[in-house]
């Protein structure tokens, strides 16, 4: 064995796993080599300070900040469709409790509008005939809100010594149904 | 008796993340130290570390049990992240060492700790003189690695540092077994020159 080779079997005779017979060629050279045995010594030396060199401490708040992160990433990475399928892990009583508070408004809402309708609205359809020209049209209007036999200052609210004034008649109106009749 | 890696796994990934936290807590440190003492930045050292938690975790669904082992698979993750940082960082500062060096422990107490210690005249078995030169065979075994070429520094490392074996590292490595072993010995002979000089004053 030479030096060169000697050299190659430095780890393993360190770690004690050379067999036997190299074992017994490498301990005769380095018998007989002062160089090789100087050598293995450094070499034993050096490999002894790298397996002791001390562990350094991660600072104590590694692991904190670590799971934090940990858990911002969770909620950046969750992908639409699991935010929605989320969203029915909600306890059944949550969501059964907002669903009848919702139909009950509705209920309320919808109810009391339909009572409102029929108070204010039940005769103030008025059907006007079909095929009527224009002109027709205005002498119905006319004749439904002004009846013959009142011009003049038989309207109400007027007299023949003072200017018309206009009649407003203020009426509740439905926001949900639309009234031919209109507001004012 | 503790839970193995694989079983803390296999919890994690059907939904526990308090296993996720009991793998984080056991492996961590010598997580760090990998990092540090490879890039030689303890700062950086923990924010890699932490990278590569933040893959595992994300990734945690794809690992095997029983087809890799856990170490390793970390061990494998971290060294690419190592890569990228050291090839995305200019020569400039390619390793700074104060920053590991000030900071870790030595002879079980930190340096401002020897430095009492050595100042007290009750001790009379502590020899400064002593802990001063393991001190500085400290500091030079950590530059004498910082200047190892890349691929002969992590089997190194992994394998005098971490404790790892053979067959583990040359899984991380994504090398042949032999390669592994030869790469070890060489990088131990370059340490070795390295701190000839050093260690013939001692």
């Amino acid at each position: 064995m030479n030096c060169l080779q000697a050299k190659e079997y430095f780890s393993a005779h360190f770690e004690d796993t050379l067999d036997k017979q190299i074992l017994h060629q490498l301990k005769s050279h380095m018998a007989e080599c002062a160089s090789c045995q100087k050598e293995y010594n450094l070499f034993q030396a050096s490999v002894k300070a790298t397996q002791q060199l001390p562990e350094i401490d991660p600072a104590p708040n590694f692991v904190p900040l670590l799971l934090q992160r940990i858990s911002e990433e969770t909620i950046k990475n969750i992908p639409f469709w699991q935010r929605v399928y989320d969203l029915f892990k909600i306890p059944k009583w949550a969501i059964g409790s907002v669903l009848i508070l919702v139909l009950a408004g509705a209920g309320t809402f919808y109810y009391y509008d339909a009572i409102f309708n029929a108070e204010t609205q039940s005769n103030d359809t008025i059907v006007y005939p079909d095929n009527i020209s224009a002109k027709e049209l205005q002498n119905v209007i006319t004749d439904q809100f002004f009846p013959r036999g009142m011009e003049g200052s038989d309207l109400i609210g007027t007299n023949s010594n003072q200017p018309m004034q206009q009649q407003y008649i203020l009426k509740r109106v439905s926001y949900t149904t639309p009234s031919l009749a209109g507001g004012l | 008796m503790a839970e193995s890696d694989d079983e803390l796994m296999q919890r994690f990934q059907k939904g526990d993340e308090d296993a996720f936290n009991s793998i984080v807590r056991r492996h961590h440190k010598p997580l760090v130290n990998f990092i540090a003492r490879f890039i030689g930045d303890r700062d950086n050292a923990e924010d890699l570390a932490q990278d590569t938690f933040i893959r595992m975790f994300k990734a945690a669904n794809r690992y095997k049990p029983g087809r890799a082992q856990f170490k390793t698979w970390m061990y494998f993750i971290a060294k690419n992240l190592c890569k990228n940082e050291i090839r995305n960082r200019g020569r400039r500062d390619r390793y700074r060492i104060d920053n590991v060096i000030t900071s870790e422990q030595i002879s079980g107490g930190n340096e401002d700790q020897i430095d009492l210690i050595a100042t007290a005249p009750a001790n009379a078995a502590f020899q400064p003189e002593v802990a001063i030169e393991r001190k500085e065979l400290l500091k030079a075994t950590q530059e004498a690695i910082a200047e190892l070429p890349e691929k002969y520094r992590f089997p190194l490392i992994l394998r005098d540092i971490q404790g790892l074996s053979y067959h583990e590292i040359s899984k991380i490595l994504e090398l042949p077994n032999g390669t592994t072993k030869s790469r070890i010995n060489r990088a131990r002979l370059m340490l070795k020159d390295k701190l000839k000089s050093f260690m013939e004053l001692l």
